[in-house]
C-alpha cells in the first residue's frame, strides 16, 4: 500500500518521468523509456517497451485459453497457428495504451484489477482479428501470411473454417466472464461490422459519387471498428464517462482508418520496391482502394476497370501503372495523415502521462511503417 | 446513408409492422414448404408408415400454434435484410455449379424433420411449459404466447447458430487444389461458393452474438458461446476423409473400461480420455452428437430457464431435456435410411450413424469397407453397408437407443407442470419415435 501511494505521488508530481516502476518487474521497461535528462517531449515512446508487462504474455495466454477449450489436438493447432507471437499485436498494444491512459486520466493510477480486465479485452481483440484472418484466408485462397504458409494451405478448409468459429467462441466466453453488458455489446457489434464489411467488398456497383463513401464505410467496418470498439471497451471498463468513452472510440476509429489507408498504399509501394514487380494484391482480388479511387479522378479510363473488378487481361497492370502516374499515392498518404492528426488531437484531450504520449507517438509508427 | 436506402428501410419497417400483426403470410409459406416435404417423404416411405401412428407434421404445427408463431429465421424480417438479399442474389449465380451450398440451402428450407425451425420451436415450448418467476416485469412478457420476449430472442439465436453451423459445414475443401498449384480460376465457382457460404455463416453467427449480447445476461452468453465451441469441436472427432466427412473409428480400438458419459454442460471436453470413447459404439455416437447437436439444444433449453429466473437445479433439468431430445432426434434420423429395403443409387447416409456403429461392434469385418473411404467416402459401397447393417442387430439397438433418450427426455418433462406446451412436447417426442 505504501508503495502504491508513493507511486501515485510520483505520477502526480513528476510529469517528466516516462514510466516509474510500480514494482520490480517494471524496472526493465523504465530503463528503456526513461531518459536521464530533458523534458518528455524530446523523445519518442516505444509502446512495446512501455507495455512490456502487459504484452509479453498476451499470445501465451491466448494459447492457453484455446488449449483449455478442447481436447482435439488438430483444432488447437489450427486455432493457435496465428498466435505464434510473430504478429505486431497492434490491437492489444493500442488497447492497453488507451486503457492505461484513461486509467491515469480518470484515477491518476492504474489499478491492477482494471488493467487486468483491459488486458482481457486486448486479448479478445486480437482473437477476433485472428479469427477473421483465418476466415479471410479461406475466402481469398491465400498462400502465405506473416512469412509462413497460411492456414488454408496446411489444413482442410472445412476444419479451418470451424477453427475460426472456435476462436470466436472462446473469445466470446472470455468476454462474458468480464460480466459487463456494454462491453459485450461493443465487441459483438464488431463481429457484425466485420462481416458486413466483407459483404460490401463482394460487389462494386456503386456510381462514382458513392464509391468513396462506400470505401470509407467498408474500411471502417473491416478495420477501424475492431480497434475503435476495443478502445471504447477499455475506456468503459475503466469507468470513463460518455464524452471520454467517445474520445477513446474516435481515437481508435481515426487510427484504424489511417492504418488501413497506409496498408492500401503499401500494396502499391512496397511490392514494387521489394519484389521489383507489381504485386498489387488488392487489384488482383478485384478491389479498388483509395489510391485507385484517387487516380480515377485524373484517369477516367479506370472506371470500367473498377466496374469489372480488373478481371480482363492487362487490367491489373494498367491500373497499377495509372495509379503510379497519378497523384493517388500522395493523396492517400495525405488522407492517412489527416486521420493521424485528428487522432493526436483527441489523444491530447487526455491527462499527460507516458501512455497518453504513447498514443500520439505511435502515429509515426502507423504512417511510416514498411509493411 | 443514401435516400434510397432510407426509403428502403422505411418500407421494410412497415412490412415488419404488418407482419407482427398478421403472420398468416409467413404461415402459408411454411405450410407450402411442409406440404412439399411431406409429399416427397410419403413417396419414399409410404410402405414403412402405418396409419395410426402420431403424425409428425401435425405434432409440429399444433405446437407452433401454442407459442404464437414460428420463430424461424426464415421469417421475412430476415429475408428483407440487405445481407440475406445479397446472399440470395449470389446463390443464384451458383445454380448450375455443383457447390454443396445449394444443397444446404435447399435442405434448410425444405427438410421437414431436421430444419432449424423446429429447434427454436422446442426452446419456445420449453419456455412456455416451465413458466417464469413471478418477479419478471410485465413489459418483458409476450402475454399472448406465454413466453418472454427474451426467450423468443434466444430461440432465434439458437436457430441462427445452428443454421450458421450447417452452412459452414457445407464448404468444400479446396486445399488439394491450392497445394497442387492448379490454375485457381478454373474453379472460380467453387471458390465463390465457399466465399458465400463462409460469409453467410459468419453473418448469422455475428447476428446471433449481437442479439445474445442484447439480452444482457452474461451467464447465458457464456453458456451459449460454449455451445458454439462444441459445434466447432464436433468437426474434429475421429477419422475424416478429405472433405471432412466423419468415418467411424476402428472397432478394434474399443476399450472396455468404465466411463462417465455425461458431458458437463459448461466445462470443455479437455479432460475426456478419447481412447475410452472412440471405437465404443454408444459412447462414440453419443460423444459426437452431444457436441454436434445435444449441446446447443440442451444449453438453449437451460438458457431459456435461466432467462425465466428458474432455480439452478431446474435449469440443469432443462439442459438434460434438450440434450436427450436432440439425441433421440438424431437416432430417429439415423434410422431413416434403413427403413428403405434398398437405398437408391447415389444416395448416401452418415457412416457414424448409430446403426453403422453398432454393426461395426457386432461384426468388425465391416470396417474393411469403411477403410476404403479414408481418401473419400465416395469410394465406399453404401449399398453393401446398407444391406449388411439392415440385416444385423444395429437397427434394433438404435431403436433401443432412441427409446432410451426419448424416455430420458420424457422423465424430465414429468417434472414440468401439466400444460398444453408440455403436451405438445410429449407429442413431438412420440411422433419422433414413429418417423
Amino acid at each position: 500500500m505504501k508503495c502504491l501511494v508513493f507511486y501515485l505521488y510520483l505520477q502526480a508530481t513528476c510529469t517528466s518521468s516516462a514510466a516509474i516502476s510500480q514494482n520490480s518487474t517494471r524496472d526493465y521497461s523504465s530503463v528503456h523509456t526513461q531518459q536521464p535528462a530533458g523534458p518528455i517531449r524530446e523523445y519518442k515512446i516505444d509502446p512495446y517497451i512501455l507495455l512490456e508487462d502487459e504484452l509479453k504474455y498476451v499470445f501465451e495466454d491466448i494459447r492457453q485459453e484455446l488449449h483449455q477449450g478442447t481436447n482435439q489436438q488438430e483444432l488447437i493447432q489450427i486455432a493457435e497457428y496465428y498466435f505464434d507471437g510473430q504478429g505486431k499485436a497492434l490491437r492489444p498494444m493500442v488497447t492497453m495504451l488507451m486503457g492505461k491512459a484513461i486509467n491515469y486520466h480518470m484515477h491518476r493510477e492504474n489499478s491492477p484489477q482494471i488493467v487486468n480486465a483491459q488486458r482481457k479485452i486486448a486479448m479478445i481483440a486480437e482473437m477476433i482479428h485472428s479469427a477473421s484472418l483465418i476466415h479471410d484466408d479461406v475466402i481469398d485462397q491465400s498462400f502465405s501470411r506473416r512469412g509462413k504458409p497460411s492456414v488454408n494451405v496446411i489444413w482442410n478448409h472445412k476444419k479451418v473454417t470451424q477453427a475460426g468459429d472456435y476462436v470466436l467462441a472462446i473469445a466470446s466466453i472470455m468476454l462474458s466472464r468480464l460480466k459487463h453488458d456494454e462491453v459485450t455489446l461493443m465487441l459483438s457489434q464488431v463481429l457484425n461490422d466485420l462481416v458486413q464489411g466483407e459483404f460490401m467488398q463482394l460487389g462494386a456497383k456503386e456510381t462514382e459519387n458513392e464509391r468513396f463513401s462506400h470505401y470509407f464505410t467498408k474500411t471502417y467496418r473491416k478495420t477501424a471498428s475492431l480497434i475503435a470498439n476495443s478502445l471504447k471497451a477499455a475506456a468503459t471498463i475503466s469507468g470513463a464517462d460518455a464524452p471520454l468513452v467517445e474520445t477513446a472510440f474516435q481515437y481508435g476509429k481515426n487510427l484504424g482508418l489511417a492504418f488501413q489507408f497506409v496498408d492500401d498504399l503499401l500494396d502499391f509501394v512496397s511490392s514494387s520496391e521489394t519484389m521489383g514487380k507489381p504485386a498489387a494484391a488488392d487489384l488482383k482480388l478485384g478491389l479498388a482502394t483509395a489510391p485507385v479511387l484517387f487516380a480515377c479522378e485524373k484517369y477516367p479510363e479506370l472506371n470500367p476497370m473498377i466496374m469489372r473488378r480488373f478481371k480482363e487481361p492487362g487490367d491489373v497492370e494498367k491500373a497499377y501503372e495509372l495509379v503510379h502516374k497519378s497523384q493517388g499515392l500522395e493523396q492517400t498518404r495525405f488522407l492517412a495523415r489527416k486521420h493521424c492528426l485528428e487522432a493526436i488531437k483527441l489523444a491530447n484531450k487526455l491527462a499527460e502521462s507516458p501512455y497518453q504520449k504513447g498514443l500520439t507517438d505511435i502515429m509515426d509508427l502507423v504512417l511510416n511503417r514498411m509493411k | 446513408m443514401s435516400l434510397s436506402r432510407l426509403c428502403y428501410l422505411r418500407a421494410s419497417n412497415q412490412i415488419l409492422k404488418y407482419l407482427s400483426t398478421s403472420t398468416s403470410l409467413e404461415k402459408n409459406v411454411f405450410n407450402i414448404a411442409r406440404t412439399i416435404t411431406s409429399t416427397s417423404q410419403s413417396n419414399a416411405q409410404s410402405a414403412a408408415k402405418a396409419v395410426h401412428k402420431p403424425d409428425w407434421n401435425r405434432a409440429v404445427s399444433e405446437a407452433e400454434k401454442i407459442v404464437g408463431y414460428p420463430t424461424s429465421f426464415l421469417s421475412l424480417r430476415w429475408l428483407l435484410s440487405d445481407e440475406i438479399a445479397n446472399v440470395a442474389l449470389h446463390l443464384r449465380k451458383l445454380v448450375g455449379s455443383n457447390h454443396p451450398l445449394l444443397k444446404t440451402a435447399k435442405n434448410l428450407i425444405y427438410d421437414g424433420k431436421s430444419n432449424m425451425q423446429a429447434w427454436g420451436l422446442i426452446v419456445l415450448l420449453v419456455s412456455k411449459a416451465a413458466g417464469h418467476a413471478p418477479d419478471i416485469p410485465e413489459m418483458e412478457q409476450d402475454k399472448s404466447a406465454g413466453v418472454l420476449h427474451s426467450q423468443r430472442a434466444l430461440a432465434e439465436v439458437t436457430e441462427m447458430i445452428r443454421t450458421s453451423h450447417l452452412i459452414h459445414q457445407g464448404l468444400v475443401n479446396l486445399q488439394t487444389l491450392a497445394n497442387s498449384g492448379n490454375e485457381l480460376s478454373a474453379d472460380s465457382e467453387m471458390i465463390f461458393g465457399n466465399k458465400i457460404a463462409l460469409l453467410g455463416g459468419d453473418y448469422l453467427l455475428g447476428n446471433a452474438c449481437l442479439q445474445l449480447a442484447g439480452l444482457r445476461n452474461q451467464e447465458l452468453i457464456e453458456l451459449i458461446s460454449s455451445a458454439v465451441r462444441d459445434l466447432a469441436e464436433s468437426n474434429f472427432i475421429g477419422d475424416r476423409d478429405e472433405q471432412n466427412n466423419a468415418l467411424p473409428s476402428d472397432p478394434a480400438m474399443k476399450i472396455n473400461a468404465t466411463f462417465d458419459e455425461n458431458l458437463d454442460e459448461l466445462s470443455s471436453t479437455r479432460g475426456i480420455d478419447m481412447s475410452l470413447v472412440l471405437g465404443h459404439p454408444e459412447r462414440e455416437w453419443s460423444f459426437r452428437h452431444t457436441l454436434s447437436s445435444g449441446s446447443l439444444l440442451g444449453k438453449s433449453c437451460q438458457g431459456t430457464l435461466k432467462l425465466a429466473g428458474q432455480p439452478i437445479t431446474f435449469q440443469k433439468q432443462g439442459y438434460l431435456f434438450g440434450k436427450h431430445l436432440a439425441l433421440a432426434w438424431q437416432a430417429s434420423m439415423d434410422l431413416e435410411p434403413f427403413r428403405m429395403s434398398e437405398i437408391p443409387h447415389n444416395v448416401s447416409f452418415s457412416l457414424v450413424s448409430a446403426p453403422v456403429l453398432y454393426h461395426l461392434d457386432y461384426d468388425p469385418s465391416l470396417y474393411n469397407e469403411i477403410k476404403k473411404g479414408f481418401h473419400s467416402v465416395e469410394n465406399i459401397d453404401y449399398g453393401k453397408i446398407h444391406e449388411v447393417v439392415r440385416n444385423g442387430p444395429g437397427i434394433d439397438q438404435t431403436k433401443e437407443l432412441q427409446r432410451k433418450h426419448s424416455q430420458a427426455a420424457m422423465t424430465v418433462l414429468d417434472k414440468f407442470p401439466a400444460t398444453d406446451a408440455r403436451t405438445a412436447l410429449q407429442n413431438i417426442i412420440l411422433a419422433m419415435q414413429c418417423l
